[in-house]
């Protein structure tokens, strides 16, 4: 018999599955007997944050940690203002944008709305439109990229967002400027068009579109970035999210104030100002990483796939489970893709050259294990 | 089709057989609303008059008893939450046989009671009882709504491409489409790959109309279904799926290869952002494509090769898994003797799990009587066996079970080959691991674990019949 609490959760939720994050590492280190342990699975910036960034974290004065911070990131949005050459009350900052994508949802579905993106990309739109009683229109990726005309056929009078991830997680396509102008213009203005650019500071490509410039011609557009990727902050989770201020008076009304913490305001406001090195720095880091490991995967007769973002995929010649777990027995983390709907193939993220090779050790062990008897 | 009714009814009954009629009523009522026939209603009607009865006597007085009538879909269900009392619920036991030896009149009322129980859960197609926190019990029973059975189909198509398996947001397969699918895999498919509803082609519709089942169908470019795949959930941390089917007279085409494949990738991309954690299949057909799946080794099962066909040849069937996320560990409860088998097969599938030993259990402070949970696919010829309540007798309730089950011959086969038995042990239950002697004595032994199939992992135990 059920219990009574679960009577008082709504259907929606309590089909929905809780989001179960890893493990801390020392657990997982010790469930898999290992000394050490690589961190290739959440697509972190392994090279740390900007100097600027580290400065403030190592002169943080413990005694403000008893201090509010400031509940709506007043000076790191003055700092996005700057950066951008825009009004800093265009910006809205989350904890983390994971956060904002819930802020935006709220603010512009009702009951009865659907949100459309693609199927095999950030599960976090979906998740967070369906906990919440919305649909979500998943159209099947084209090419390995979202598919524009997919995405537009699939539109109605009730589609209040479409989730465009671009560069996308984890298949690293994305549009040109072309094909999202198109795309833009077919909407037309009838739903909000989230560009979700987490991964935008790793593409060195002019034809790569820029939403802050989109969003004055296109005023349904908003973008969301983040400072755990390129800023190497993911612990301190700072996102956000910028459109025209209209569109983001209506976001803060559902936003939660006092989110983002005392540390992260002042080192995300110093990351921005000071990646001039750090951003040639890491994508020369992530360049790197693929000269190693793309031949490795031919050499291997494994299909990849890759493209803007530290990160890259690789098919699996048995159950990508399986090789997470034979990897983790060798001290490597990798994110496996069957949530992602890619089943067998993982996801690795791109970092220095060392744990790079380590990596490849590991990952030629593993794979000629499992064709010596088809499975390790 | 779902009702627009209320799929279920909620009774609070005082422990006191006055109220009798009431419940019955209750019983009998839904049951009609909820889409029993005549007969199936007066069963349920009277399981519930049984079973209320019963637990006024034994139940705890300090609650009412509460009965949920619910709609299942191709079944109606009742379920009694109650105390446990001095409930001895052992006239639940499939071999269970009452004494009719009684002894004064309080034995002699005991004896009455639990022939009622006895009846009561024979008549149900399937009865069991969980446990829902201290000392608080759930009785279920289940009553089967009826359905015809149908030939199943036979037939020589060759796919023609391209194959498509329909979007997950598009239109669901309709009842005529999955009924017709369902009947050309129990043509194809050995019985023993295919769900006992393939058989009664409405059922299986039904099931997936109510969300018992998932289903997933491929068609060819002429429009015809090219095959099938279906799945449920089995507890709440994982998937059963059997399949793929594929509909083409030679199964090396690479349409048909295809095909299969299409229809794995299609269920776990509808299964991978659910809560399951892992999907498995203990009847996978030999179309499961190559690397998607990891064995977890072999049962060698005498049972049904196919529809009719006397226990030929035994056959070896895989346990297939994966996993649908990254595994986070866990910990499982073993005996010492279980120690070196699970450790064998936790290295050898690199999983990693906390083995917490658990010793003899204390017998005195358990109760009288034991109880297990039986499902028997008598088409199948295999009985799985489930402990659900420790007891004194368990070692000797377990042998009467063996050996109650070994008398059961295939449908229409009398004197035809005996079931193959299994037995699940819960690893997350220390008194389920502390059971393991008995179970071994009794000439089982282990031979798979099922990753997140229980609370934890399962432990699949087999009997070895001892002249073999
Ligand atoms: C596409 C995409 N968007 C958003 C996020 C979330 O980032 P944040 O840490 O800012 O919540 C991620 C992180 O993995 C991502 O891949």
């Amino acid at each position: 018999m059920s219990l009574p609490i679960a009577e008082l959760v709504p259907p929606h939720i309590r089909a929905f599955e809780a989001y179960v994050p890893s493990k801390p590492d020392p657990e997982l280190m010790r469930a898999y007997k290992v000394d050490h342990l690589h961190r290739l699975n959440n697509n972190e910036n392994a090279l740390g944050p900007p100097p600027a960034a580290a400065r403030i974290l190592a002169g943080f004065e413990t005694p403000r940690a008893s201090i509010y911070p400031s509940g709506d990131c007043y000076t790191l949005r003055q700092a996005l203002g700057e950066r951008f050459g825009k009004d800093p009350e265009r910006f809205l900052v989350g904890n983390g944008s994971c956060e904002v994508i819930a802020s935006v949802i709220k603010a512009f579905c009702d009951k009865g709305d659907n949100i459309v993106t693609a199927d095999k990309t950030f599960a976090v739109y979906e998740w967070v439109a369906e906990f919440s009683g919305f649909q979500a229109r998943l159209i099947p990726l084209k090419d390995y990229g979202y598919d524009d005309m997919g995405m537009l056929r699939a539109m109605d009078g009730r589609t209040k967002i479409l989730f465009v991830c671009n560069p996308n997680n984890p298949t690293g396509t994305w549009w040109d400027r072309d094909r999202m102008e198109r795309f833009l213009r077919v909407v037309d203005g009838r739903a909000i068009v989230v560009l979700d650019e987490a991964y935008r500071e790793y593409v060195d490509d002019e034809r790569f579109p820029d939403g802050m410039e989109l969003m004055e011609r296109h005023p349904n557009v908003v973008v969301f970035r983040t400072f755990s990727k390129m800023y190497a902050l993911a612990g301190l989770r700072v996102g956000y999210v910028c459109g025209q201020k209209e569109v983001v008076d209506y976001i803060r009304r559902t936003h939660i104030v006092y989110s983002v913490n005392i540390l992260g305001q002042p080192a995300a406001a110093a990351a921005l100002m000071d990646d001039a090195e750090h951003i040639p720095a890491t994508r020369a880091m992530v360049a790197r990483a693929k000269e190693l490991l793309l031949p490795a995967f031919d050499e291997l007769g494994l299909e990849h796939v890759s493209g803007a973002g530290n990160f890259v995929m690789v098919r699996t010649p048995v159950s990508d489970s399986l090789i997470y777990r034979q990897l983790m027995r060798r001290g490597v983390m990798v994110r496996t893709m069957t949530g992602f709907r890619f089943p067998n193939w993982i996801r690795v993220s791109l970092v220095q050259e060392p744990v790079m090779r380590d990596f490849l050790t590991a990952f030629r062990d593993v794979i000629a294990l499992s064709r010596s008897d088809g499975q390790p | 089709m779902p009702a627009s009714h209320p799929q279920s009814l909620m009774v609070e009954l005082p422990p006191d057989v006055a109220f009798l009629p009431a419940a019955a009523a209750a019983a009998e009522n839904a049951a009609q609303v909820f889409g029993l026939d005549r007969s199936g209603a007066l069963k349920l009607a009277l399981a519930v008059e049984e079973f209320f009865s019963y637990l006024c006597r034994y139940a705890g007085r300090e609650e009412p008893l509460r009965l949920t009538l619910s709609h299942g879909g191709t079944f109606v269900r009742m379920a009694f939450r109650f105390r446990a009392g001095e409930v001895s619920l052992r006239a639940l036991n499939f071999a269970a046989s009452v004494d009719v030896e009684g002894g004064g009149d309080s034995a002699h009322e005991e004896h009455d009671a639990e022939l009622g129980l006895l009846v009561a859960s024979r008549t149900t197609d399937r009865c069991s009882l969980e446990s829902s926190g201290a000392g608080v019990y759930v009785l279920l029973a289940e009553v089967d709504r009826q359905y015809p059975e149908a030939e199943p189909l036979r037939s020589e198509q060759v796919l023609s491409g391209p194959v498509r398996v329909a979007n997950p947001d598009g239109a669901p397969a309709s009842e005529g489409q999955l009924r017709h699918a369902a009947l050309l895999a129990a043509g194809r498919y050995p019985a023993r790959s295919c769900p006992a509803s393939f058989h009664r082609p409405a059922r299986f519709a039904d099931m997936v109309a109510y969300g018992q089942y998932h289903a997933l169908l491929a068609s060819d470019a002429a429009g015809r279904p090219a095959g099938l795949i279906c799945w449920r959930g089995s507890g709440p941390r994982s998937v059963v799926f059997s399949g793929p089917y594929v509909f083409d007279a030679n199964p090396d085409h690479t349409l048909a290869k295809e095909t299969a494949r299409l229809l794995t990738e299609r269920f776990l991309a509808a299964v991978a952002r659910t809560e399951p954690v892992c999907a498995f299949s203990e009847r996978p057909t030999a179309d499961v494509p190559e690397g998607w799946f990891e064995s977890l080794g072999t049962l060698t099962l005498r049972g049904l090769t196919a529809e009719g066909d006397e226990g030929g040849e035994p056959e070896t069937q895989a346990a297939l898994f994966r996993h649908l996320r990254e595994d986070v560990g866990g910990a499982v409860w073993a005996h010492p003797d279980m120690v070196p088998f699970l450790e064998r097969q936790y290295d050898r599938l690199a999983f990693s799990r906390d083995i917490l030993t658990t010793e003899e259990r204390p017998i005195q402070r358990a109760p009288e009587h034991s109880l297990l949970a039986t499902s028997f696919d008598r088409r199948r010829g295999l009985a799985i066996l489930r402990p659900l309540l420790d007891g004194q007798d368990f070692a000797a309730n377990l042998a009467a079970h063996v050996a109650a089950l070994e008398e059961q011959a295939p449908e229409g086969q009398p004197g035809g080959a005996m079931p193959d038995i299994l037995l699940h042990l819960d690893l997350s239950e220390p008194w389920q691991a502390a059971l393991y002697p008995a179970i071994s004595a009794c000439g089982f032994q282990p031979r798979l674990i099922l990753p997140h199939a229980g609370s934890s992992d399962l432990l699949v135990c087999q009997h070895v019949p001892a002249n073999r």
